[in-house]
C-alpha cells in the first residue's frame, strides 16, 4: 500500500478556499435590480460546476437546465421550453444522488414559483418586468433612498453640513440614522467585491458629530399653500411626513399622545444607544423646516379622529406599534412582570427603574430584548439573563447588539421556552419556569424549536421583562372605517388608507351589511410606518413618511419639487487596493454599563477619510451613470 | 505427503477467505493473470500477502513481507518457517495429533534451520523470516500458493514437501482459505496428470506399481499391460541418446523449444529411429519428425479440461478443423487399431464415460452432467466419485487421501549448478503476461508481439554497471550448454548476481542455456537455476 | 430476512439485498444501464429508479438496500418518466451523430444503450445534443476508446479497479467534463495497462471497445462457451464465431474467472486456430530427399503403426515413448496414454507437466 502524505489531496484546496471567499462575496454583493432569472442561472451554473461527474441527473441534467434557462433568460424560449425546464428540474430534484444535484434543482424550482411573473414576462413580452435593472446598491437598498455616495464624498471633502443636508434631502433624521440605523444600505455595497462594505453609517455619524443637525439649516421651503395636514403620531414616520409637507409649504399639525416627540426613537431606544440630546438635534431640525404645530399629550380617539379627518385637508396616520405583546402563560400578573415597551417608555420620559440587587430575566431575542437587558444592567440589576426559545444564532437582534449585551454581563439562556411565572406569597415574581427546547425542522425559513425531552428549568427572577413583540392599537381607526388586517392598518402602495367599505358596489355591500361607508371626503387619509407594516426599523418608518408626504402633496393637487442645493463632488478613480473596514469603536463594556451615556465613540478624521476612500462611487461608475440607474424621489 | 499435485483448495476460498496468502515462487499476475487479479482483490480486502520470490514481481509491491530469497533455497526457507512455528508454539496440536504422523522426526530435521542460519542460505533478513512465520502461523486461515518457482528445481519435490509441512503443522489443511495450492502452468496439465499421462500413474493416480489397479485396467481394456517402470520425459532424452528409446510419439509437444538444454534435446531427437509428431503447426521439433500428423485445436473438438483447482470444465467445438486435419482421438484410435489393439471409435463424451468407469475420482463426471442446468456451467471438482456427488472444492477436509498426513523430512541441498568464476551469474527463467510458453498460440496474435515481442534478460543495476551494459543493450548470454543473444533490461528487479529471462521467445531462447539437471522424484529439470555469463555485444 | 413487496407481490430477500435483486428474484424486470453486478455499483444513470412507499422521491433500485416492509412500485408514471428523462440526458451526452453514427458503430446491435432506449421507447433526445469531435485513443493493439461515444457510466473504471484490480483506467477531468482516462493513447506502453480488455467488455456502448469488434456484427455471430486454452486457471469464455471462423472471445462468468479474462484469453485464444500455417495434411519424410512431403492419411497412419509395431516387437515396448500435450483435452490424453500402454505396450508415457 502506498505511503501516506500530510499534503492535501487536492493541492489547491487551501488556496481555493480564498478564491471561494471572493465568490461568496460576489454572490453577497449581487447588485439590486438583477433579473432574478439571471441570478438563478448563476446559481445553477454554480451547481453544474460543483457536480462530481458521477450521476446523470446532476452531471448531464444541470448543464441542460443551464442551457434551457439561458434561453428563458435571453427571452428566446417558448412555453414548451419552460415546461421542459420544470420537468427536467423535477427529475433532477427527485433523482440526483446528493445535495449538489437535488438542491440545485430545488432552488431552480423554488425560483420558478417565486419569480413566476418574471418568467412570464420573459416568455410573453420578451423582456424583464418593469423595475428590473441595476441601480446604485446603497441608495436603492436604503428604504428612504438616501444618496449615500454623495454624502460620503461630501464628508471626504470636509463638507459636513452639505453631507447632513444631502441626507436630509430624503431623510430628516440624519442623527438617528447615524446612530441607530440598521443600515441596509451596506448590505450589498459593491465594495464587498474588493474587501468589505463601506461603513456608511459610521461616515454619517462622523458628519453629524461634526455638524449637528440642528446647526445646519435645512433647504429653503416652498411658499405657503394654506393646505392643512394632520399627522397623528410624532415618531420618525410622522415627523418625516411633517418635515417634507412643511418644506412643500403645507401647514402641518402633529398630534402626539405622549409627552414628547420622537416615538420609539425616544420611548423604545435607550439613551445609551441614542442619547436624547442627539434625538433633539434631529427634532429641532425638523421643526425648523416650516409651519409645524406640535400638540403633545393628545391621545386621538375615534371621535377626535373623525373631527381631524373632517377638518384637515389630509391626514397621515403613523401611530406606530406601541402595545407590548403579552405571553400567554400563568403568572403574568405577578408584580415585577412588565412589558419591554412599558419599561422603555417610562425611561423615555426620564423615569429610570432601580433594579439594584435584583435578578432580571428578559424574555425574547430581538433588539428590544437586548435594549431591555442592557438597560437593566445599567439600572443596577445583580443578574440579567435573556431567555430565548431558539439558539443565539436565530436571534433577530443584530449580532453586534447581542455581543454588546454579553460583553456587559448579560447571560444568554437559549433554547428555553417560558411556561410559567412563579410568584411568592406576596404576589411578587419569584422565578421564570421554562421548558428546554431542541432546535428542529426549518419552517418559514427559520429552524423552529420543539420541546426537548428534558426537565423544566426554574430561573430565579425578581423582574421579568417581556420583549416578544409589539402590537398596533388599531381600534379607533377601525371604528372610523379604516381597514385592518392581522393587527395592522391597511394601505395601498402609495400609502392611501384602505377603507373597510371600499368604493362603489363594495360600498353598497358595506351598507347592506350595516357598516357605514366612508364619505368620499374622507379619502384623505394616509397610513404608514409601524402601524402599517408592523414593528420595523426607523428607516422604514422614515421612508413611509417621505412617501406619504409626496403622495399627500399630489393628493392636494401639487407637484412640489424640493431643492437640495448641495453640489455632489466629482468622483475620484476607485482605490482598488483591498483595505480593512473601519468600525465605530465603543466605550469599554465595564465602563459603559454603569451609565446611560452613549456607548459609541467618534471616528477620527483619519479613519473617516480612509473609509470614505473605499467608496466606489457607484453613482458615477457602472450603471449609476445610466438612465434608470438611480432611485430618486424627493 | 498429501498425495497428488493439485490445489487442495479452490481459487474462490483462497482468494476470498484466506487471512494470509503466502505466494512462493509464483507470479500469478503474469503466469495466471485472472488468479492474479483475484489475489490483488484479496490484498485489497485486507488479506495479508507474503511473497517469497527472488524477483520484485508485481505483487511484491502489495506484499506485507517480501522475502527476496536466493533462487534454489526454498527448502531452507520452508524448513526455517517450520522451525520458527515450532519455536513460537504456533502449532495446531490437535491437528498434528489426530491427523498426521512423523512430526517428531520432522521437528528434528528442521531444528538446524534456525533463522540465523537460513538468513545466510536464503540471503534474506532473519527478522523477516520470523515475521513471515508469525504472520502465517497466527492467521485464522493461511493459504500457500506456489508455482514453478518451487517445482522447477533439482530439489523441487523437496520444496513442495517442505511447504506442505508448514501447512500441516498449523492445521491449514481441509479448511477454507487454507491449503497448499500449486498453480498449474497449462490449461490441462492437471487433466493430463489425472488422465495417466505419466509413467507411474494410471488415471486418477492409480499406480502402475499397484497390481490390483493394473489388473482392473487390463480387465477394462482387455489387454495385458506393461509392468516395467516407465521413463519420465526428461529421462527419455538421455535414453534416446543411449539407444534405449528408439521410437517416440510426440503429441502437441515442442521440446526443442520448451525443454531445458536445447542442444541436448536436438541430439536426442536426432538419435531416434522413428519420430511421430501430432501438432497444429510445423514446429521446430516437427522438423526432426519422420511423420507429422495434423491434429485439431481445442476450438475444433468436444472435450474437457481440468484446471488447477481440479475443476473439470467443458471444451466445445466452435469451428471445423482446416483441410485434412483430424481429431486427435481419431488419430490415436486409428494407430491403435492398425497396431493390433481393437479400439472402438468413440465420441469424446463416450471417452469420458470410459474415463469415469475406470477412474474413481472422475466417477461422477460426464459431458451430459457438465452441460446440465443443474451445474450451471460450474464444472465438477474431483474427487467426484458418482453422478450424485457435488464434487470436492476442498481436499483433506476430514482425512487425507492416504489416511494420515505424513510429515516429510527434506533437507536443503544447493542447486545443481551454482555460479562460479567462469559463469558468475545465476539465471532464472519464467513467464511474462503477454506470451504463453513457446508462443505457438500467442505468437499468432500480432498485437501481443507488438506489446511484448522479443526476448530479454533482466540484469541487476550493479551487475550491469560492472559489465558495462546499459538498459536496452544487446548482450550475449553464455552457459556451459550454449549461448544466445538477447536484450538487457537493467533494473533492481533481481538481486545482484541474479538474472532472469522469459522462456517464450525464439530470438534468444533461454533453453539453450538451462540445465537438464533433474529433480530426483519428479524428474523436473532445474529451469529455475543455472549459471551464466553475460557480455555486451558489439 | 426482510419481507418486501414489489408491485404488490411479496418476496423475502436476504438482508442487505438491493431492490434490484429483490425484483430479479420475483422476475420483475427493472431496466438498468450503469449497473454491472460485482464490477460497478456507481448507481449513476437513474435508469433503474423505482418508487418506494413513504419516500418522497424515486430511488435507484440497483443501490438501495431493502428494508423490512418496503413497498416498491417499479412502473409508476413518475419513475418511468424519470427513466426516460435520464436516458434522454444520456443520449444527449452520447451524441448520436458524433464520430460514429449508430449504424456504423462497432457495437451496433450489441449496444446496451440501444437496447434500453428501445425498451423504454426513447428514440431521441429533446435536449441539446453534444457535438464533440475529440480524438479517439487507439494506439493499443487491442483496445480503443472513443470519448465522443462515452456516456461516463464508469463501468470500465469498475472493471479495471474493482474487478481486475489493476487501477490503471480511471475517470479524469471530473465534474461535467468527466471523461475516462483510458490508457490507450500514444503513451500506452508506459502505462500499467495489461490490455486485459475487461473494461471493453464492461462498456455498454461503443466507446471503449476491442478493436476486433470492427470485423463483425453481433447478429452475424454465434457464441460457443468453452474453456481458455492457456494457463491452468480454467477461465470460461465464449468464442464468437462468424462464418465458420472465430472472430472474438468474450469472458463468461465461470467459477474460477468470475467474468474476467486476461489479455491472452481474450485476445490470443483463437487467432492460432485459424492461422494460415496450420497443418492440413499429414507429412511423411521422403527417405530419398530427406524432406517432409504431403501424404495421404492412410499412408501416414499405416507407416506410423508399422514402424512403432516393428520397434515394439523388435526391442520391446520400452523402446517406445509417448509424450502428451498438456493443452489437449482429457479425452485426447486418456486415449493417448491408452494407446501408449495398450498398443505401444510401454509405460514411457508422459506429458509436459514438468516443463
Amino acid at each position: 500500500m502506498a505511503a501516506l502524505s500530510i499534503a492535501p489531496k487536492s493541492k489547491d484546496d487551501a488556496r481555493i478556499a480564498r478564491q471561494l471567499n471572493r465568490h461568496a462575496r460576489r454572490v453577497e454583493a449581487t447588485p439590486p435590480g438583477v433579473c432574478p432569472l439571471v441570478a438563478q442561472l448563476s446559481l445553477l451554473r454554480d451547481g453544474a460546476a460543483q457536480t462530481c461527474g458521477k450521476c446523470v441527473p446532476c452531471r448531464d441534467g444541470l448543464p441542460q437546465l443551464v442551457a434551457l434557462l439561458e434561453r428563458v433568460a435571453a427571452c428566446e424560449a417558448c412555453e414548451d421550453d419552460v415546461a421542459r425546464l420544470r420537468a427536467l428540474a423535477e427529475m433532477v430534484r427527485d433523482t440526483a444522488d446528493c445535495a449538489i444535484g437535488y438542491e440545485a434543482a430545488e432552488a431552480l424550482l423554488a425560483g420558478m414559483d417565486e419569480f413566476s411573473a418574471e418568467y412570464e414576462s420573459h416568455l410573453l413580452h420578451g423582456a424583464c418586468r418593469a423595475g428590473v435593472g441595476q441601480s446604485v446598491p446603497c441608495e436603492t437598498l436604503c428604504p428612504a433612498h438616501v444618496n449615500a455616495p454623495a454624502y460620503i464624498a461630501l464628508v471626504a471633502e470636509g463638507d459636513y453640513a452639505g453631507a447632513v443636508n444631502m441626507v436630509r434631502k430624503d431623510n430628516p433624521f440624519p442623527t438617528a440614522c447615524a446612530l441607530v440605523c440598521e443600515h441596509p444600505c451596506e448590505e450589498r455595497c459593491r465594495r464587498l467585491l474588493v474587501d468589505a462594505p463601506v461603513n456608511i453609517r459610521g461616515i454619517k455619524k462622523y458628519a453629524v458629530d461634526q455638524a449637528p443637525a440642528d446647526t445646519v439649516p435645512p433647504a429653503p421651503r416652498s411658499v405657503d399653500t394654506a393646505r392643512t395636514v394632520a399627522v397623528i403620531g410624532g415618531g420618525p414616520s410622522g415627523l418625516t411626513c411633517a418635515y417634507f409637507c412643511a418644506l412643500m409649504g403645507h401647514r402641518v399639525t402633529v398630534f402626539e399622545a405622549r409627552e414628547q416627540l420622537g416615538g420609539m426613537l425616544r420611548y423604545g431606544i435607550p439613551s445609551y444607544r441614542f442619547p436624547r440630546e442627539r434625538l433633539d438635534e434631529d427634532i429641532r431640525g425638523i421643526l425648523g423646516s416650516g409651519t409645524i404645530t406640535v400638540r403633545c399629550g393628545e391621545r386621538i380617539g375615534a371621535e377626535e379622529l373623525r373631527d381631524i379627518v373632517g377638518t384637515y385637508h389630509a391626514v397621515y396616520v403613523a401611530v406606530g406599534a406601541q402595545a407590548g405583546k403579552r405571553l400567554d402563560i400563568e403568572g403574568m400578573d405577578a408584580a415585577g412582570v412588565m412589558s419591554a415597551v412599558e419599561m422603555l417608555g417610562r425611561i423615555g420620559d426620564g423615569d429610570y427603574p432601580d433594579f439594584a440587587g435584583k435578578k432580571v430575566v428578559v424574555v425574547g431575542g430581538g433588539n428590544v430584548a437586548m435594549d431591555c437587558a442592557r438597560t437593566s444592567v445599567r439600572a443596577g440589576a445583580d443578574e440579567v439573563s435573556v431567555v430565548y426559545r431558539r439558539r443565539k444564532e436565530d436571534m433577530t437582534a443584530l449580532p453586534a447588539e447581542v455581543e454588546s449585551a454579553v460583553a456587559e454581563g448579560v447571560e444568554m439562556v437559549t433554547l428555553e421556552a417560558p411556561v410559567a411565572i412563579e410568584a411568592d406569597e406576596a404576589g411578587r415574581c419569584a422565578a421564570l419556569v421554562t421548558q428546554p427546547q431542541m432546535i428542529g425542522a426549518v419552517r418559514g425559513g427559520r429552524p423552529a424549536p420543539v420541546p426537548a425531552d428534558k426537565p423544566q428549568r426554574r430561573i430565579e427572577a425578581d423582574v421579568v421583562l417581556v420583549a416578544v413583540g409589539q402590537d398596533v392599537e388599531c381600534a379607533p381607526f377601525e371604528e372610523l372605517g379604516l381597514s385592518a388586517a392581522r393587527g395592522r392598518l391597511d394601505a395601498d402602495e402609495g400609502l392611501r388608507a384602505v377603507w373597510a367599505a371600499g368604493d362603489g358596489e363594495e360600498a353598497g355591500v358595506a351598507v347592506a351589511c350595516g357598516v357605514a361607508p366612508a364619505p368620499a371626503a374622507l379619502r384623505n387619509v394616509f397610513v404608514g410606518g409601524d402601524c402599517q407594516t408592523g414593528p420595523a426599523t426607523a428607516i422604514r418608518a422614515i421612508a413611509a413618511g417621505k412617501v406619504a408626504a409626496r403622495n399627500i402633496d399630489e393628493f392636494l393637487g401639487y407637484h412640489h419639487k424640493l431643492r437640495c442645493e448641495v453640489r455632489v463632488p466629482d468622483p475620484r478613480p476607485n482605490d482598488r487596493a483591498p483595505k480593512g473596514r473601519v468600525e465605530v469603536a465603543e466605550r469599554p463594556a465595564r465602563e459603559r454599563k454603569r451609565d446611560f451615556a452613549g456607548v459609541e465613540l467618534e471616528m477620527t478624521r483619519e479613519e473617516v477619510l480612509q473609509e470614505c476612500g473605499r467608496c466606489l462611487r457607484c453613482d458615477c461608475f457602472g450603471p449609476g451613470s445610466l438612465e434608470g440607474g438611480r432611485v430618486h424621489y424627493a | 505427503m498429501l498425495g497428488s499435485g493439485a490445489m487442495t483448495n479452490s481459487i474462490e476460498d483462497v482468494t476470498r477467505e484466506a487471512d494470509v496468502i503466502m505466494l512462493v515462487g509464483s507470479n500469478p499476475e503474469e503466469a495466471h493473470p485472472v488468479i492474479g487479479m483475484q489475489i490483488r482483490a484479496a490484498a485489497e480486502r485486507g488479506c495479508r500477502l507474503i511473497v517469497v520470490d527472488p524477483r520484485d514481481i508485481g505483487l511484491a509491491k502489495r506484499a506485507d513481507i517480501h522475502l527476496k530469497l536466493r533462487p534454489g533455497t526454498n527448502v531452507a526457507f520452508a524448513n526455517c518457517m517450520v522451525n520458527v512455528l515450532l519455536r513460537e508454539g504456533l502449532v495446531d496440536e490437535e491437528f498434528v495429533r489426530e491427523r498426521t504422523e512423523g512430526v517428531e522426526i520432522m521437528s528434528a530435521t528442521v531444528r538446524d534451520y534456525t533463522p540465523e542460519r537460513v538468513e545466510d542460505i536464503c540471503g534474506v533478513d532473519q527478522r523477516d523470516l520470523v515475521a513471515a512465520a508469525k504472520m502465517y502461523g497466527t492467521a485464522k486461515a493461511a493459504a500457500i500458493v506456489y508455482c514453478l518457482g518451487v517445482t522447477e528445481h533439482s530439489t523441487g519435490t523437496d520444496g513442495v514437501m517442505a511447504l506442505s509441512n508448514i501447512a500441516m503443522i498449523t492445521g491449514n489443511l481441509g479448511r477454507r482459505g487454507g491449503g497448499v495450492n500449486p498453480l498449474r502452468g497449462q490449461n490441462n496439465v492437471q487433466g493430463a496428470c489425472d488422465m495417466g499421462a505419466g509413467p507411474d500413474d494410471l488415471t486418477g493416480y492409480q499406480k502402475v506399481a499397484d497390481p490390483e489397479a493394473l489388473r482392473r485396467f487390463e480387465r477394462a481394456w482387455g489387454v495385458e499391460l506393461p509392468r516395467e517402470r516407465g521413463l519420465k520425459a526428461t529421462e527419455c532424452f538421455p535414453a534416446m541418446l543411449s539407444g534405449k528409446v528408439r521410437g517416440l510419439f510426440l503429441f502437441g509437444e515442442d521440446p526443442v523449444r520448451t525443454d531445458a538444454d536445447t542442444g541436448h534435446v536436438i541430439r536426442a531427437l536426432e538419435a531416434l529411429e522413428f519420430l511421430v509428431v501430432d501438432d497444429l503447426f510445423l514446429t521446430e521439433t516437427a522438423a526432426y519428425a519422420d511423420v507429422v500428423l495434423p491434429g485439431c485445436a481445442y476450438a475444433e473438438k468436444e472435450g474437457t479440461f481440468t484446471n488447477t483447482e481440479r475443476r473439470v470444465q467443458r471444451v466445445r467445438k466452435a469451428v471445423d478443423a482446416p483441410g485434412g486435419a483430424r481429431p486427435d482421438t481419431e488419430i490415436f484410435t486409428e494407430v491403435m487399431n492398425r497396431m493390433g489393439y481393437e479400439q472402438p471409435r468413440l465420441a469424446p463424451a463416450e471417452i469420458m464415460e470410459e474415463i469415469a468407469a475406470v477412474t474413481p475420482t472422475y466417477g461422477g463426471v460426464s459431458h451430459a452432467r457438465l452441460d446440465s442446468r443443474e451445474l450451471g456451467g460450474r464444472g465438477l471438482q474431483w474427487p467426484c466419485p458418482n453422478a450424485s456427488h457435488p464434487g470436492t472444492p476442498i481436499l483433506h477436509a476430514r482425512e487425507f487421501s492416504r489416511g494420515v498426513g505424513a510429515f516429510s523430512t527434506p533437507s536443503y541441498r544447493p542447486s545443481a549448478e551454482l555460479p562460479d568464476e567462469d559463469y558468475p551469474l545465476m539465471l532464472t527463467t519464467g513467464r511474462i503476461l503477454y506470451q504463453y510458453n513457446a508462443c505457438a498460440m500467442t505468437g499468432r496474435t500480432e498485437g501481443l508481439g507488438e506489446i511484448a515481442g522479443g526476448s530479454f534478460i533482466e540484469l541487476n543495476d550493479r551487475d550491469a554497471k560492472a559489465l558495462g551494459v546499459a538498459d536496452g543493450d544487446r548482450v550475449r548470454v553464455w552457459s556451459r550448454r550454449g549461448s544466445i543473444e538477447t536484450r538487457a533490461r537493467v533494473s533492481g528487479k533481481t538481486n545482484p548476481g541474479q538474472t532472469w529471462m522469459p522462456f517464450h521467445f525464439q530470438d534468444g531462447n533461454s533453453n539453450w542455456l538451462t540445465i537438464a539437471a533433474l529433480d530426483r522424484t519428479s524428474k523436473t529439470p532445474e529451469f529455475k537455476v543455472c549459471a551464466v555469463r553475460v557480455e555486451k555485444v558489439g | 430476512m426482510p419481507n418486501i413487496t414489489v408491485n404488490g407481490s411479496a418476496v423475502e430477500v436476504e438482508e442487505g439485498s438491493t431492490i434490484l435483486a429483490a425484483a430479479q428474484k420475483l422476475g420483475v424486470r427493472i431496466p438498468t444501464l450503469c449497473h454491472l453486478e460485482d464490477v460497478s455499483a456507481a448507481a449513476s444513470c437513474r435508469v433503474c429508479v423505482v418508487d418506494v412507499e413513504g419516500v418522497d422521491h424515486p430511488v435507484p433500485a440497483c443501490s438501495t438496500p431493502v428494508r423490512e416492509g418496503m413497498a416498491v412500485t417499479t412502473d409508476s408514471p413518475r419513475a418511468e418518466a424519470c427513466r426516460r428523462t435520464a436516458l434522454e440526458l444520456v443520449l444527449a451526452d452520447h451524441g448520436l451523430d458524433s464520430t460514429n453514427y449508430c449504424f456504423s458503430c462497432k457495437k451496433n446491435g450489441a449496444c446496451e444503450l440501444q437496447d434500453v432506449c428501445r425498451e423504454l421507447g426513447v428514440t431521441g433526445s429533446s435536449f441539446e445534443v453534444e457535438r464533440r469531435r475529440e480524438p479517439v485513443l487507439d494506439a493499443n493493439p487491442f483496445l480503443s476508446y472513443d470519448p465522443n461515444l462515452c456516456i461516463r457510466c464508469q463501468r470500465c473504471v469498475g472493471a479495471c479497479n474493482a474487478a481486475a484490480r489493476n487501477h490503471t483506467l480511471v475517470a479524469g477531468k471530473r465534474g461535467t467534463r468527466t471523461t475516462i482516462e483510458a490508457p490507450f493513447g500514444e503513451g500506452w506502453r508506459a502505462t500499467d495497462c495489461e490490455s486485459c480488455g475487461n473494461c471493453a467488455q464492461a462498456c455498454p456502448t461503443g466507446a471503449l471497445t476491442e478493436k476486433r469488434r470492427a470485423s463483425y456484427r453481433s447478429w452475424e455471430t454465434e457464441r460457443v462457451r468453452t474453456t481458455c486454452p492457456h494457463c491452468g486457471v480454467g477461465c470460461q469464455l465464449d468464442l464468437v464465431v462468424k462464418d465458420g471462423r472465430i472472430v472474438d472471445a468474450e469472458a463468461a462468468d465461470g467459477p474460477s474467472n468470475r467474468g474476467l479474462l486476461c489479455v491472452k484469453g481474450r485476445s490470443a485464444s483463437f487467432d492460432f486456430v485459424g492461422a494460415p500455417d496450420r497443418l492440413t495434411t499429414p507429412l511423411v519424410r521422403n527417405p530419398a530427399t530427406g524432406k517432409l512431403e504431403p501424404a495421404a492419411w492412410d499412408e501416414a497412419l499405416d507407416l506410423v503403426a508399422r514402424r512403432f509395431a516393428e520397434l515394439r516387437d523388435e526391442h520391446g515396448g520400452e523402446a517406445l515413448a509417448a509424450f502428451a500435450c498438456s493443452r489437449s483435452t482429457n479425452e485426447d490424453i486418456y486415449l493417448f496414454q491408452k494407446m501408449a500402454r495398450a498398443a505401444f505396450h510401454t509405460n514411457n508415457v508422459d506429458c509436459c507437466a514438468r516443463v
